[in-house]
């Protein structure tokens, strides 16, 4: 018998005949796993896994296996384009790099002048590592407004970990956590920002104890030795109220609350607003699971908790957030090995800092949409969507002329999607770049071929809070296609912004890692750099925090004016805020539930990635089914408040039958229409944006728990 | 000889379907036609417990094929390493072995009129390579290739020590109903 062994480099290359390979860095979701690259005759030949990463130790998800399937799709766009008749008339024509960026720069010069740079809002989706390079430009041209997901998705774990305990705790994975509490996550399944699902799933082959807090029934929460099917949007009186239980049964780390939390008694005090009798009405989960968690939780050590956005995109968001670092720290694993850590990342200058946002004039700073509303969110250059919805269709409080979406489709992802669309349609100038002519691409005038992460050098991670950085290296070049990074360091040269950047984007990376005395030609020879590990780093420094402490009750929120203790509102749309609704509506819909292959509104052109999931799948309980007289694969109709989409029906019984779970980000690229069905399945459609169903901290639009009816299509009357 | 095998531990997957874009890569079967596949098998209750698992449907390469048996053009032979190998070329687009599969592994592609399933990547396997699905990539390591019995050993292992085995509280999916005020 050969011997046979894990990802054989040589072999492969010998059997293959592939010129070279490159060890390089996926950016498929937010970037993470180590992958090895075969050329073979300048293209991309084969993709693995490798072995030698610590992210992903060698597997890979099926995205990133599809790179090259995405990278050398036939409709993807590999020159600038300008669009030569109206707004969906589907009309474009190829131009150069030089005029496409002279039309931008001379637009975004033009309103500057005539508007304000605040006129001009610049935009990326979820995170893809280009964000600093964003934020650097539209700080420099004097524009306080940067459309993200991050009032939604990671800027709250970001914001509200900074104001309470320094920065973003992350799963120890690599010191063995021995009771592992996922809430709301399927990270074997989905993107998570840090570690991937290896490591959560070695740390299970070890033993650990296993907690999962989701209303559906994942293959994590079949594992699960406890699994609190809660009711959708509870989870902060969930929190509540196995804090309650902690606090009241004495299971908190009693030196670490004695020493190090500020706030303790009036924390104390609003966790018994919340006892289990109460929590067992609000959440629909019985008192004895939400006590038996809790325990399990408390007792063992070290214990974490796997986090995701589908807490954040409730009208709790911050609260929920907070909730869950309360319950990391008074339970004491907050900076223990097989805890959660606070990394210290590599010494280099770090996105925050090559984000430029010192050098955005207070002045400009003070003019930041919602800036006032969400006023957390505003201290992070974080803005709410519908404000600039709002300023280009309302032109309030002022008007927005121009957008420039760079790896972005809100016209999918953001909530109540027919205004999105309105406001696309109406703003004079847009700009985008991205691999595909998209649904919001679609309304643009000028869109640029972005590179894939195969075409492009860049520091991988650079943004994250794991403590590693990565080096992703260009294997290949595929038409004009550039990366976000050289586009915009281009751009900055034509909008004066010169002094600022640099000839070549790479010079910026030997200017990030300079601190650490190397250059990217020599990062680039390295696996990866990873900062300095101190453990209860608090024991001798304190948290970075106004009170130095581990804020139970939060000074900076109490400062602007919020409730400086975490509290449980009930969903804008649920049985009990809106029972009349509920009569009309009577099925609780939950959205996004995450599937192999797609990152949000992308790769529904990959066949490999399709293939995997060819509809979008409504999930209905068989009872809910049989009572609605819907079949199995049926077309049906979700309807919300709002408006109706369609999705095929799929039975599961993994959830409470009051509750149907809808697919997100759905469009059909082999459509071939402008509008490629952005609006027959689109989960936003039935959405709501209204200022006073978003976290009012955070601005996070609640789009993940509302009220909708559901019957089989050919009902339509 | 130890045979070749590819042993599967379901328990250990958890959906993400990563083998089979890994598959594709390598073999790059027609659309829509898949050599390996993810199934969801449940939610179902099981002795008052709810259970849902992923089951990973492969050619089984079995002891004694029956799909061997079932084609009268030769084109399935049982190498001596234990690899079932349906060779496309030969085939006859007959259907016989998709009928006599008890596993539903073997697939047809419409276009060519030829059936197809795993041939655990003996191309690969000859030239001391692992197959595609079982070269490191599932994440939770759950999918193994070499002599089945020794496999199947490792993975009862595995099993002993490992977190995450299910509700350790029975009926787990018991719902309070009681009204929230």
């Amino acid at each position: 018998m050969p011997e046979f062994k894990y990802t054989n480099i040589e072999r492969e290359l010998s059997v293959y005949g592939y010129d070279s390979f490159i060890k390089s860095h996926c950016r498929m979701c937010h970037g993470g796993c180590g992958v090895i690259v075969y050329v073979k005759d300048g293209k991309v030949a084969k993709i693995a896994g490798d072995p030698e990463c610590p992210i992903n130790h060698g597997t890979l998800c099926s995205k990133g296996l599809a790179s090259a399937q995405l990278a050398y799709h036939p409709d993807r766009l590999t020159y600038p384009v300008k669009r030569i008749g109206p707004k969906l008339s589907g009309k474009w024509e190829r131009i150069s790099w030089d005029e496409a960026l002279d039309t931008i720069a001379e637009r975004m010069l033009s309103y500057k002048q005539k508007f304000g740079a605040e006129s001009i809002v610049l935009g990326y989706g979820t995170g893809r590592e280009n964000e600093a390079v964003i934020y650097r430009f539209a700080n420099l041209l004097g524009s306080p407004n940067v459309l993200t997901a991050g009032h939604f998705c990671y800027g709250p774990r970001i914001a509200t970990s900074i104001i309470t305990c320094g920065t973003n705790p992350i799963v120890d994975y690599e010191n063995h956590p021995k009771c592992i509490m996922v809430w709301g996550n399927n990270l074997v399944i989905s993107n998570p920002d840090c570690y991937k699902g290896e490591p959560f799933s070695a740390a299970l082959d070890r033993g650990a104890k296993l907690i999962a807090v989701d209303p559906r029934l994942t293959r994590i929460a079949a594992r699960a030795d406890i699994w609190l099917p809660l009711r959708p949007g509870t989870d902060a009186a969930l929190a509540l109220g196995m804090l309650n239980v902690i606090v009241n049964e004495e299971l908190y780390d009693k030196a670490f609350v004695a020493e190090q939390v500020y706030g303790w008694e009036p924390f104390r005090k609003r966790v018994n607003e919340y006892p289990l009798e109460r929590v067992e009405q609000i959440t629909w989960v019985p008192r004895k699971k939400i006590q038996a968690a809790a325990r399990l939780f408390a007792a063992t050590k070290p214990a974490a908790i796997q986090w995701g956005v589908a807490i954040e995109q409730q009208i709790n968001c911050a609260d929920n957030d907070r909730l869950l670092i309360h319950l990391m720290g008074i339970t004491g694993n907050i900076d223990v090995p097989g805890g959660q850590v606070l990394c210290e990342p590599p010494r280099i200058r770090n996105v925050g800092y090559f984000g430029a946002h010192r050098m955005l004039p207070d002045i400009q700073r003070e003019k930041r949409l919602g800036g006032e509303r969400f006023r957390l969110a505003g201290n992070f250059a974080i803005i709410n969507p519908k404000c600039v919805w709002d300023a280009i269709l309302e032109e309030k409080p002022y008007p927005v002329k121009m957008l420039f979406f760079i790896s972005s489709n809100p016209v999918m992802t953001r909530a109540n999607a027919r205004e999105v669309y309105r406001a696309l349609e109406k703003v004079e100038f847009m700009a985008v770049s991205d691999f595909f002519l998209t649904p919001t691409a679609e309304l643009a005038d000028i869109v640029l071929p972005a590179a894939t992460w195969l075409e492009m050098d860049y520091i991988g991670d650079f943004w994250k809070r794991h403590g590693y950085i990565l080096p992703r290296r260009k294997a290949v070049q595929i038409g004009e296609c550039r990366s976000d990074h050289a586009m915009l360091n281009d751009l900055a040269h034509r909008v004066g912004q010169g002094e600022h950047w640099w000839d070549h984007f790479e010079q910026a990376l030997d200017w990030i890692l300079e601190p650490l005395a190397i250059t990217w030609q020599e990062f680039k020879n390295m696996d990866y750099i990873r900062g300095s590990l101190l453990k209860q780093k608090y024991a001798t420094k304190g948290f970075s925090t106004p009170s130095r402490k581990f804020e139970l009750y939060s000074s900076v929120l109490e400062r602007m004016g919020y409730d400086p203790l975490p509290q449980f509102r009930e969903p804008p749309e649920s049985p009990y805020s809106t029972p009349e609704l509920y009569q009309d509506y009577p099925y609780i819909l939950i959205t996004g539930r995450r599937l192999p292959g797609f990152f949000h509104s992308e790769n529904r052109q990959v066949p490999w990635l399709r293939e995997l999931h060819h509809d979008p799948i409504v999930e209905i309980h068989p009872e809910t089914a049989k009572k609605q007289g819907i079949r199995e694969g049926d077309w049906v109709v979700i309807e919300s408040k709002r408006g109706k989409i369609r999705q095929r029906a799929k039975f599961f019984s993994g959830m409470d039958p009051r509750i149907v779970s809808a697919e997100h980000a759905w469009w059909f690229p082999e459509k071939k229409d402008p509008g490629h069905g952005w609006d027959e399945s689109n989960i936003n459609i039935l959405t709501d944006n209204a200022y006073d169903t978003c976290d009012p901290a955070m601005g996070a639009t609640n789009v993940r728990t509302l009220l909708c009816r559901i019957y089989a299509e050919e009902r339509q009357s | 000889m130890k045979p070749y095998g590819l042993v599967i531990d379901d328990k250990a997957c958890w959906g993400c379907k990563a083998c089979e874009v890994a598959c594709k890569q390598e073999n790059n079967a027609p659309d829509g036609l898949k050599l390996i596949k993810v199934l969801e098998d449940g939610p179902k209750r099981v002795t008052g417990r709810l259970q849902f698992q992923f089951k990973v449907q492969a050619c089984k390469h079995c002891a004694k094929p029956a799909c061997v048996k079932a084609c009268s053009f030769a084109a399935i032979s049982k190498r001596a390493d234990g690899i079932v190998v349906l060779e496309s070329a030969k085939c006859t687009g007959c259907r016989s072995c998709l009928e006599a599969c008890p596993y539903a592994a073997i697939v047809f592609d419409e276009t060519k009129e030829v059936a197809l399933k795993c041939n655990l990547c003996h191309h690969r396997v000859d030239q001391g390579l692992l197959p595609a699905c079982a070269d490191n990539i599932c994440l939770g390591h759950g999918i193994h290739f070499g002599d089945p019995a020794e496999i199947r050993q490792k993975i009862a292992e595995k099993r002993k020590l490992r977190g995450g085995r299910g509700e350790i509280i029975p009926k787990a999916i018991s719902y309070s109903r009681t009204a929230h005020p």
